[in-house]
């Protein structure tokens, strides 16, 4: 249904989220199903400009830690769901600290998933988490299977990291 | 000095408008801006005028959509009702949740179990 690689900023975030909305206005005829679709693309797109590095062959880095650079995906599967994807790359040492944060909500009830968001809501916000271990869970409560997650050494100081989830 | 705060809609934000002689606060549109402690923070400052010398406020929140961080900018704006509401303010918000968002509505169901000084509603209303 959608793709996009690259750079992505807030402006961007407006034109491809209107795109989907047409698109999914067009596809899907659950509300309900749209809805959801779009809160999730909403928050992996944030992730991505957050948290989204260029990777091992990132020549125009700035900031290294601030590239908002990645891929996103969309895509109708044949058994009915949409699935959405996000990839990007995160620095080796952050790995660690991303799998104990999936661990708070992989295999986790949508009642828990539920209880998690109300208790995370009033915690202060983590160091190393620009104000969204929340966006994460949003994410797997919105989800209608388990998020699935993969990370994959790219280089001695990369990882790239992968996300689905499922409407 | 004007006697409405106002803030247009944008394509990431809602339309704010605070009227400080009716105490009437109105949120409407979608709410997912990139810097949510930004966008709050001039609403806040907006609210600490109004406070200064009124001790009332109704509040019409109807968002569509709003993302995790506003989530919680959200509540921090609830959390000074309640205070304002302990203190002896006339507070009440009634909030507006999409009917095709479930997931929304629980949410703001669990934010709201916290508050008891002020008045609190919910509505379920269709978007688009």
């Amino acid at each position: 249904m959608l793709c996009y690689s690259g750079y992505v900023s807030e402006d961007l975030l407006d034109a491809i989220g209107l795109t989907l909305k047409v698109r999914l206005n067009e596809h899907v005829e659950d509300r309900k199903k749209v809805k959801q679709i779009f809160s999730i693309f909403i928050e992996l797109m944030q992730n991505l400009i957050r948290y989204g590095l260029e990777g091992p062959k990132g020549v125009t880095i700035k900031d290294e830690d601030h590239s908002g650079f990645g891929l996103v995906m969309v895509v109708e599967e044949l058994d009915g769901y949409v699935s959405l994807i996000s990839g990007n790359y995160i620095k080796s040492e952050a790995v660690p600290a991303m799998e104990a944060r999936l661990s708070k909500v992989q295999g986790k009830s949508d009642e828990e998933l539920r209880a998690l968001l109300k208790d995370q809501i009033r915690k202060p916000t983590e160091e190393t988490s620009k104000g969204a271990s929340l966006g994460l869970t949003e994410i797997a409560r919105r989800s209608a299977k388990p998020i699935e997650t993969s990370f994959v050494q790219s280089d001695d100081k990369h990882h790239f990291f992968m996300m689905k989830a499922f409407v | 000095m004007s006697n409405e705060f106002l803030l247009a809609a944008s394509s990431r934000t809602p339309k704010v408008s605070l009227n400080f002689d009716t105490g009437v606060l109105s949120l409407s549109g979608e709410c997912y801006p990139e810097d949510a402690t930004q966008f709050f923070g001039a609403l806040n400052e907006a609210l600490d005028r109004h406070f200064s010398n009124a001790n009332n406020l109704s509040a019409n929140i109807s968002l569509i959509y709003f993302n995790s961080s506003s989530a919680r900018a959200l509540m921090e704006l609830m959390d000074k009702f309640e205070d304002k509401a302990k203190s002896g303010s006339s507070i009440s918000v009634v909030w507006s949740c999409d009917e095709d968002d479930d997931v929304t509505q629980e949410f703001v169901e669990d934010l709201l179990s916290d508050y008891s000084a002020m008045q609190l509603k919910v509505e379920l209303i269709k978007s688009d």
